[in-house]
């Protein structure tokens, strides 16, 4: 008898440990999918964010960006799917450990002690990412202990539909900043207050009457252009007042002063709250007393009467 | 044909009439409109290599308009962005606004000195008077360094003295800041290139100046930018976010103050303070 319960014991407990791993295998593609979705709304900041670690160029963070989100997306749909658990498992505990490396060395230069206009804003510092990820390769080694001698879903299916992830995310990636998807990605909207969209108290007397807000890239060499034509709007009058606001650094937007003269305000704000936004720049909206009344995107200015009196 | 010379109607004539004794009895003012300054302190002014405490930049209402007074010249200087030159007014067309504002005649005779300028990026340099100026964002100009007064700081940062007169500390913050009787200290580490130092700085100054309580010892340590890399007193605190404010009892670091946008330095402080009675 007692051999009996010995051998239900240890069949209980491996079918324990089968389900911790399937349950860790699911949780991990859980997060590789929405890592990998969640970048994909904005795949241009991610690129811009692996740029400002300074191991590539913006050109090719540029290319790197699609294929990482990919990777990412490909990587959640292969696990969710079951397929081939051990490769999976162990090429997303490698990616999580390449991640660590690229946190580790922006540790190393300093990231985390720049200004407080890095630190005060960004919740998650380097260090948070680092313990977030080894969560994560736990996560994959628990899965890997849990499912060892385990195939995978067997069948055509899992391979088909990881195929199909790969490919659909990749045209989303690719698609993506052309896709008006603003309104569901970034916090800019008709109805929105000021306190909704970070900026109250931050510009004097945008709570107060009819402003066009224009969100600029100064450093962009088109800037100067769109410059001359708000310029013209600013003179021909009739119009709500104009307000730009830019990401850009003190320095960007004094060079820009001097260089464009604009005959409107700008004012510096800080990126991490003025990018909940923006996908794109130049972007415009125009605010009533403190509320969003209307939001403008596409080219700037062409064909809206956003800068007329009658537009609400 | 047209004649060459026509003769007005008589009603016209009667307007014409009208209009020439409203001139007589109110001659239209020879004065040109005037231009409203208000200090810009996200910019500053250096002269000659050095940064003059009385030499401010003004915004004016015409966006592409600014001026620039430095008390050790002759004329104040308007700025002006589409002609591209920078003109000398003579002091009789400026006069004080308000507590900080300037009022200047805008309409300059012909025959007014001129400057040309250049432009190198965010600084706009000229020669003007033999003095050579260049106009920068306040937060290029040379970092404060190393361990400073409170006096010498608040002295030597106009930017700094404007948002301590702007901020109204919470009285009974203060109150409780003035009356703490017990020894603590305050170690401040800033950095006069950061932009959030200029928003948090002088509302901490502003705090600790007008609490004014020799309990409460304040140590304030300006950081270089690149201050990982270089040696100093910024080293042995592990320093995450800048400025960061750590508070000490007998030596020993008890916590450290928020320093976020919204912060309110003498709420957090006083609610420390109250905890350690």
């Amino acid at each position: 008898m007692t051999h009996g319960v010995t051998e239900d014991g240890r069949a209980a407990s491996g079918r324990s440990r089968v389900w911790i791993g399937h349950v860790a295998r699911c949780l991990l593609g859980a997060v590789f999918l929405a890592a990998g979705l969640l970048k994909a709304l904005d795949p241009l900041e991610f690129a811009r964010q692996i740029a400002e670690y300074g191991i590539v160029g913006p050109g090719l963070a540029a290319l790197a960006a699609p294929l990482f989100i990919t990777l990412e997306c490909a990587l959640g749909v292969a696990l969710v799917a079951g397929f081939r658990p051990r490769i999976t498992l162990a090429s997303g505990a490698l990616l999580l450990l390449g991640f660590i490396g690229i946190e580790t060395y922006a540790i190393s230069i300093g990231k985390t002690q720049s200004c407080g206009c890095f630190g005060a804003y960004v919740q998650r510092t380097p260090g948070q990412v680092i313990m977030e990820d080894l969560l994560f390769v736990g996560l994959a080694l628990v899965a890997l202990w849990g499912l060892r001698g385990w195939g995978g879903t067997r069948g055509r299916l899992p391979a088909a539909v990881l195929l199909a992830g790969t490919a659909l995310s990749l045209a989303f990636v690719l698609a993506s900043p052309y896709l008006p998807i603003d309104p569901l990605v970034t916090k800019l909207a008709v109805g929105r207050s000021l306190e909704d969209l970070g900026l109250a108290g931050k510009v004097p007397g945008l709570g107060e009457g009819r402003h066009l807000v224009a969100l600029l890239d100064v450093t962009d060499p088109g800037a100067a252009e769109l410059g001359a034509r708000l310029n013209e709007a600013v003179e021909k009058g009739g119009g709500p007042g104009i307000v730009a606001l830019t990401p850009a650094t003190a320095e960007d937007t004094a060079a820009y002063l001097w260089s464009a003269a604009p005959a409107f305000d700008i004012h510096p704000v800080d990126r991490p709250v003025l990018k909940r936004l923006y996908r794109r720049l130049p972007r415009f909206f125009v605010v009533e007393n403190g509320r969003v009344t209307a939001v403008l995107d596409g080219p700037p200015l062409a064909g809206h009467s956003l800068i007329s009196s009658e537009a609400s | 044909m047209k004649p060459l010379v026509t003769h007005p109607s008589p009603g016209r004539r009667a307007r014409i009439i009208l209009a020439a004794a409203v001139l007589l009895a109110f001659p239209v003012s020879a004065r040109a409109a005037e231009l409203l300054c208000q200090p810009n302190y996200d910019f500053c002014i250096e002269v000659d290599g050095a940064f003059p405490g009385g030499a401010r930049f003004f915004n004016t209402q015409e966006r592409r308009k600014y001026f620039i007074d430095i008390p050790s010249t002759r004329a104040g200087l308007l700025m002006d962005l589409e002609a591209k030159k920078m003109f000398a007014v003579p002091r009789s067309q400026i006069r004080p606004d308000g507590d900080s504002g300037l009022k200047v005649q805008d309409g300059l005779p012909p025959g007014t000195t001129a400057y040309a300028f250049s432009i190198d990026g965010p600084i706009i340099q000229f020669e003007a008077e033999d003095k050579k100026v260049r106009v920068m964002p306040v937060l290029m100009r040379p970092p404060v360094v190393g361990e400073i007064a409170m006096d010498a700081l608040i002295a030597d940062r106009p930017e700094y003295q404007a948002g301590m007169k702007r901020y109204s500390p919470d009285p009974t913050g203060m109150t409780a800041l003035s009356k703490y009787s017990k020894p603590i200290e305050l170690e401040v580490y800033f950095a006069t290139w950061c932009s959030h130092c200029k928003i948090y700085m002088p509302k901490l100054l502003r705090v600790l100046k007008d609490a004014h309580n020799p309990n409460i010892k304040v140590t304030l340590v300006g950081l270089p930018k690149k201050f990982t890399d270089e040696k100093g007193p910024w080293r042995k605190p592990d320093i995450q976010t800048i400025p960061t404010v750590i508070v000490k009892s007998g030596d020993r670091e008890i916590t450290r103050l928020g320093t976020h946008e919204g912060a309110v330095p003498e709420i957090e402080f006083a609610g420390i303070l109250q905890a350690l009675k």
